[in-house]
């Protein structure tokens, strides 16, 4: 017998026996879906896997997605994000100073059938149980301004605030101020957020780390039941693979496509790309405790040397960004487009101009501190080069986001580039960029303090009438783009790649998926 | 034989009180707070000073050094701050999804890759043999992130053969083994060549020495000669590279288990470390360090068998 023929059969017949044997060896359980006839199952990729699903202690948008599918708030954000609709909560009031709040409870909703709560009826101590706990054990502090929520009726909350605060509203709509039951809560102890359980469109079947959630429709759910029996979301760090998924017919909606995977789905015969510009602006700061940039000019001189078109072009090569001027995104209820003339235009002559009036006119030492992506580190390599133009010697430090937020912190970046996405409400951009009691956290190390936009700030926040706190906003935007503060040079565009048989789902500005509203239950054909 | 072995497994006791030092300094000097980056850039310095406190980290260094050192030795590796569970857990949840694919990977080399490599001992300088080879340093060279996605490119997506990515249902054995062939083969590109080019120098090694000249000479059947007589001489430098290869497996796996989303022990460490999740980073660390030591006594052992001639204890027999 030849050796080839020996080589070829100990191939097949060792590697199938191998594998099979390997595998029924450490076949380990991996989650299974049965489907019954007719019955619907949506996929949806996420790019960071979750990993504490307890309200209060989540720390990351891809954790609300899978707390917001099983647990209701009291109000939400509709679609648009400009207004508030109702959910657990039907009505509510406010007083006219600003710091009692008073929510009617939805009668009839019904808890999922967890192992303690059994399905019972949602009551006004549920809620005003949830808010409390958010208040005193949030990981995030995500109710600060909370004082106390108390039951003041059968179906009916009183919420009293620390002090008129009009951010409140926009913060129950937070996932971490989800609606949950005392007797899940203690029954599960620490592990309450393995064995989530709400009032939700879906109730959670499994949850396994760094892989999926499956989710069962709830049909007790008091909007009706969602036309999606079951709700797979799994986990893909790889934005290539979440795009091969999507085109391969794995996947229905791959959230978070970025570079190529974006041209992946777009070449594609099976999938499409949505897209929406994200609640997000992409900015650089300059630190004002700087000996040479606490003078304006030499900020407007550092904002004039760029040209930020060219930059953009460099940075967002699939068209991932378009052009902002100002610190809030354009899906915020507060940008005022007639503040965008106050971005200093590419001007070197002008730049090198006011440096000189500056008396800077031979330059000084910096660095550029950016956290560890390719986006930021070629945004740090562009402002070298255009900064050179000033006689400005940049440095780059590029660093993980640990290091990278723990220098910003401490107010040792003199400029630094990163992006901030929050609520629509400006006050979670304006507040914590500009604010002087934030100059100790990652929003404000640029370390801007001006008293007038101090009050301006507190005023608009005591404030509930939308208009007169966007007039507010208005002027603090005014100022901090007269002072040069930073430059706020994208707003992001959200890339999902999605299976055209899903039906009747909408992409939200804010990336929160929502699968059934009062308006819309999504559904696959 | 027995003394060795218990001189070897002594060894390891103070070789992992410095594993476990080395990692615990390592880790607190990594730049970053682990309470900053678990609560995200909204969080507040009171949220994090709040954190602190709750994960311990408020302690003196040397506290929490002896702390840990003493949950070590009564069996607990602490809590990871992620995830909020044992660490002990969450390795032994991990490790069955790991050893899946690196073990069959592992296999698959091992046996494609010996097979290769005593073909091209005994058909040297063939065409057979310069094409294996080529392509065992190609194996060796090629990247496993971009090999992984062009395999998904060509059989999942273009060919719509293999799922992209998951682990697939565990009652259905068709379905997982699907899913397992692409993270399967690309781990075990670079063993696979590995062993080919080390089994291919040292049978060759072995069949030009005298022993079995003098074997063929006697007539003994080509088969008995090379199967029973020249691999088995050719063996001590491919069980050398075996324990090797199952470190670099697991080091593999990392990658693999990024590209195909398995979620495995490399997804976990990659983590891990991202979020300065310091007792996870420790726990895994020092389970792969136990994990290594017992490869290479097993290894060591596996050397005394078939080789007795072997001595670790200094000095010829």
């Amino acid at each position: 017998m030849s050796m080839t023929n020996v080589s070829r059969r100990s191939f097949i017949g060792l590697a199938a026996a191998g594998m099979a044997a390997a595998s029924l060896g450490f076949g380990v359980e991996a989650p299974q879906i049965a489907l019954a006839d007719g019955e619907q199952k949506l996929v949806v990729s996420l790019s960071s896997s979750p990993s504490k699903l307890d309200p209060i202690h989540y720390s990351g948008t891809y954790e609300s997605q899978i707390i917001g599918q099983v647990t209701d708030r009291l109000i939400e954000y509709n679609d648009a994000l400009d207004t508030f609709e109702p959910s657990l909560a039907t009505e509510w009031t406010v007083s006219d100073d600003g710091v009692t709040y008073v929510f009617k409870i939805r009668q009839g909703v019904k808890f999922q059938n967890g192992q303690y709560v059994k399905g019972r009826e949602l009551t006004a101590e549920d809620v005003a149980f949830s808010l409390n706990r958010s208040h005193q054990y949030s990981d995030n502090n995500r109710l600060a301004m909370l004082n106390v929520a108390e039951v003041t009726g059968d179906y009916e909350v009183t919420c009293t605030l620390e002090g008129p605060n009009a951010s409140f509203l926009t913060a129950i709509t937070d996932a971490g101020n989800s609606i949950v039951a005392k007797e899940e809560v203690d029954g599960w102890g620490d592990s309450f957020g393995i064995h989530l359980t709400g009032t939700g469109a879906f109730t959670l079947e499994e949850f396994n780390l760094d892989e999926n959630a499956i989710l069962k429709a709830n049909p007790d759910y008091f909007l009706g039941k969602p036309n999606i029996d079951t709700l797979e979301i799994v986990f893909i760090s790889d934005p290539t693979q979440a795009a091969n998924k999507v085109v391969a017919g794995e996947v229905d909606i791959a959230t978070d496509l970025m570079g190529e995977a974006i041209e992946t789905v777009r070449n594609s015969s099976t999938a499409e790309i949505w897209e929406t510009q994200a609640l997000q602006i992409n900015y650089i700061r300059f630190n004002m405790r700087h000996e040479a940039m606490q003078d304006v000019r030499v900020r407007k001189a550092m904002i004039e040397a760029v040209d930020f078109d060219a930059v953009r072009s460099a940075l967002y090569q699939y068209n991932d960004a378009v052009a902002a001027y100002l610190p809030l995104p354009y899906g915020s209820w507060g940008y005022d487009a007639q503040y965008e003339e106050l971005f200093p235009g590419y001007d070197p002559a002008d730049a090198m101009e006011l440096m000189k009036e500056a008396g800077w006119e031979k330059g000084f030492d910096i660095t550029i501190y950016v956290s560890n992506t390719e986006e930021r580190r070629t945004l740090a390599t562009l402002l070298m080069s255009y900064w050179s133009v000033l006689n400005i010697n940049a440095t780059v430090n590029s660093s993980e986001w640990g290091t990278f937020s723990d220098t910003v912190c401490s107010g040792n970046a003199p400029v630094y580039a990163m992006s901030w996405s929050w609520y629509p409400d400006p006050y979670f951009f304006l507040n914590k960029l500009f604010s002087s009691d934030e100059t100790s956290a990652i929003g404000n190390g640029a370390g801007y303090v001006k008293p007038e936009v101090d009050d301006l700030l507190t005023k608009a926040f005591e404030t509930t009438d939308q208009e007169v706190r966007k007039a507010y906003y208005g002027e603090v935007i005014k100022i901090v783009m007269e002072d040069c503060a930073g430059i706020y040079y994208a707003n992001p565009t959200k890339f999902y790649g999605v299976n055209p048989r899903v039906k009747d789902f909408y992409q939200r500005t804010d990336g929160t998926l929502r699968f059934i509203t009062p308006e819309r239950n999504t559904y696959v054909e | 034989m027995l003394k060795t072995i218990l001189r070897r497994v002594l060894q390891i006791i103070p070789t992992l009180l410095i594993v476990v030092t080395f990692t615990f300094i390592l880790t607190r000097m990594i730049p970053g707070n682990p309470a900053a980056t678990i609560l995200g850039p909204q969080a507040s310095a009171e949220d994090i000073a709040k954190m602190e406190i709750k994960l311990g980290l408020d302690k003196p260094i040397w506290e929490q050094y002896f702390d840990y050192i003493f949950a070590v030795l009564q069996g607990d590796f602490g809590t990871s701050y992620m995830y909020n569970q044992p660490v002990t857990d969450l390795i032994a949840s991990r490790i069955p999804n790991t050893l899946q694919i690196t073990l069959v990977g592992l296999l698959i080399a091992l046996v494609i890759g010996v097979c290769i490599g005593i073909y091209s001992a005994l058909h040297q300088y063939s065409a057979g043999d310069y094409i294996f080879m080529v392509l065992a340093l190609v194996g060796v060279s090629m990247p496993i992130f971009w090999m992984g996605l062009m395999l998904v490119k060509f059989f999942s997506v273009d060919m719509g053969l293999l799922p992209v990515s998951g682990r697939g249902d565990a009652n259905d054995i068709i379905d997982v083994m699907r899913h397992m062939v692409l993270p399967c083969f690309c781990l075990s590109t670079i063993p696979m060549a590995t062993f080919a080019r080390i089994t291919r120098s040292s049978m060759l090694e072995s069949i030009h020495s005298d022993s079995i000249k003098a074997l063929r000479a006697r007539g003994i059947k080509e088969r008995s000669v090379v199967w029973k007589h020249a691999l088995k001489n050719a063996l001590p430098p491919i069980v050398t590279v075996l324990g090797l290869q199952i470190a670099g497996c697991f080091t593999g796996a990392i990658l693999t288990e990024s590209i195909f989303a398995w979620p495995g022990m490399g997804t976990m460490i990659v983590n891990a470390i991202t979020n300065r999740d310091y007792m996870l980073i420790q726990g895994v660390v020092l389970f792969f360090a136990i994990v290594f030591m017992i490869v290479n006594l097993i290894v060591d052992i596996v050397y005394l068998i078939i080789n007795p001639r072997v001595n670790y204890e200094g000095g010829g027999k």
